[in-house]
């Protein structure tokens, strides 16, 4: 549990017709970078938008900052500031325009600091946003949400679409920002995108909040996982051989075996492995693993 | 100069100047219309309504043919069709273009956002009718004739609500779709239905073009002040489409 909480959400639910888009969710956040992963259409951004009061919920209550949230939600986005996921941006504007308009309702200095932020990523600001890549668009909207002077902000997915350098240099920025104290709440599908920046994880599938987790520690849950493919698939003795080394569960998964370690270093493992009467693996994949098998290895949730 | 009043300006300009070429060709057009206005008699027989606004004419003269040719028929073509486009882009366009969300989540309340954009789009209708009629008198001069300017600023205004009424409701449908196209076809679809049915004797007085004739534009000219019995209830349209608008706007999800 954090010992700050900027972020704190109380069975915060919300429902579209009939689909319980959020089921009551209970988060704290507090300072530093906390992600917020769960596949497509896990209500990661429902969440999100009710925080900032884009959306209402249907009930629970969240306060950010020392705001509750009430009414239209302007009293917690004046404390916040927030990146949507969706990336549908007014092309016939240039880039510094577009700027300006996002930062409408922030103080004067912000519009300084963003087109800052806009030239270390190396956008155009004097091009027309029509003749921008998604990506740029995805680091205009990141520049406009990362210059307000905030304590508090809210991105949905800031690194979908990036190249891995874009990526890198998105994810610097972010951290750069947590160290000043400030809290940050962004969301991906993708595990490895933005775990190394994170302090904390929660998980969120199908609505619900499925975990929240020290990100330490979900690195060290995830580097006992070791993977060992063989051409031709696995050898039909390989999981009683490797049962018998020792490890704490050798499963068949289609093509490959997987081996859940006892401790996080795989070279005692990987020892064992060589001198075990196997024939040579074509590939040993450890500590790469993505949500889904995440899901299904760690929090049991299948079919993500 | 910020995207939305760059956008504004241009709609403003290109209405205004339509409005103005519209206006300017009728007025230069009066005294070919004058003399000719018994052959125009003949031909308007078949269609009584016609017969009935050719009559007008002949009656009152000049201030008929103006308020016809400016109000009746400019304004009420023109003037529903800008209302229907800009009301029905208002929030559903933004929504179409996916970028309602970017609209909605700045630190900017939604009775602020859903006045301004009102707002604006009301200006357009009403500036456009309200500059294009302050130049009647100069162009009445072109045909030696005159008109009473703060007779013909209470008929733009009388017409400016009757706009307004259709801009509100188009704006109040706006504010709870994501479908433009449709809602601005549907509101022109209804007003040319409405037009059809002011020209057909027997149904003429269901049209909501009663609202804003010659006849009604004629009472204004000769008293000089609104008729509050048809401006209130037009007023309070206004304010119903404004008001529900931001209803459906305060409780609507990116």
């Amino acid at each position: 549990m954090p010992s700050t909480t900027n972020i704190s959400s109380k069975g915060l639910t919300r429902r579209f017709g009939d689909h319980l888009a959020l089921h009551p969710t209970d988060l704290e956040v507090g300072p530093g970078v906390t992600g917020l992963l769960g596949p497509n259409g896990s209500g990661k951004s429902t969440f999100m938008r009710c925080l900032v009061g884009l959306v209402r919920p249907d009930a629970g209550s969240a306060v950010i900052d020392g705001v509750t949230l009430s009414g239209d939600g302007v009293e917690i986005r004046r404390q916040v500031t927030y990146a949507p996921g969706e990336l549908a941006l007014y092309g016939e504007l240039r880039a510094d325009e577009h700027l300006r308009f996002l930062l409408r309702g922030r103080e004067d200095e912000a519009f300084g600091r963003a087109k800052k932020i806009a030239l270390i990523l190396g956008l155009p600001l004097g091009q027309k946003v029509r003749n921008f890549s998604h990506g740029m668009k995805r680091q205009l909207i990141f520049a406009a949400a990362m210059a307000p002077d905030v304590r508090v902000r809210i991105l949905d997915e800031p690194t979908e679409g990036l190249d891995p350098t874009k990526r890198s240099e998105v994810l610097e920025l972010m951290a750069e920002d947590a160290q000043d104290g400030r809290t940050i709440l962004l969301s991906s599908h993708h595990l490895g995108e933005v775990d190394a920046i994170c302090e904390n994880l929660a998980f969120l599938d199908g609505g619900r909040l499925v975990s929240v987790e020290n990100a330490q520690r979900v690195r060290e849950r995830t580097s006992q996982i070791v993977r060992i493919w063989w051409t031709g698939g696995a050898p039909k003795d390989a999981v009683q051989v490797l049962s018998s080394l020792g490890e704490e569960e050798v499963k068949l998964q289609d093509d490959h075996l997987m081996i859940h370690l006892t401790s996080s270093d795989p070279r005692p493992f990987l020892k064992r492995l060589g001198d075990a009467p196997l024939p040579a693996p074509s590939a040993v994949e450890h500590g790469r693993i993505s949500l889904a098998l995440l899901y299904r290895e760690i929090y049991g949730v299948e079919g993500v | 100069m910020s995207r939305s009043t760059k956008g504004w300006l241009f709609t403003l300009l290109g209405y205004t100047l339509v409005l103005e070429l519209m206006l300017a060709a009728a007025i230069l057009y009066w005294p070919n219309f004058r003399d000719n206005l018994g052959a125009v008699k003949l031909l308007s027989k078949p269609l009584p309504v016609l017969g009935d606004i050719i009559a007008q004419v002949e009656s009152m003269g000049v201030a008929a043919y103006v308020v016809g040719q400016h109000f009746f028929k400019g304004c009420n073509v023109l003037g529903a069709a800008a209302a229907a486009l800009i009301g029905a882009a208002a929030v559903a366009g933004e929504a179409q273009r996916g970028t309602l969300e970017i609209w909605l989540a700045r630190p900017v309340t939604r009775l602020r956002l859903a006045s301004e954009r009102y707002l604006s789009g009301q200006a357009v209708i009403w500036l456009g009718v309200f500059l294009t009629t302050l130049t009647i008198p100069l162009l009445l001069t072109q045909v030696d004739e005159i008109m009473r300017l703060d007779r013909l600023m209470l008929c733009a205004l009388h017409q400016c609500l009757f706009l307004g009424a259709v801009y509100s409701i188009t704006y109040l449908i706006s504010c709870a779709s994501s479908e433009p196209m449709r809602i601005s076809m549907g509101v022109l679809f209804f007003m040319i239905f409405q037009f059809g049915i002011y020209m057909v004797k027997t149904v003429t007085h269901w049209s909501v073009y009663r609202l804003a004739d010659i006849e009604v534009f004629h009472h204004i000219l000769v008293d000089g002040v609104l008729d509050w019995g048809i401006a209130g209830p037009m007023l309070a349209i206004n304010l119903a489409g404004f008001l529900g608008g931001y209803v459906f706007l305060k409780r609507r999800c990116p």
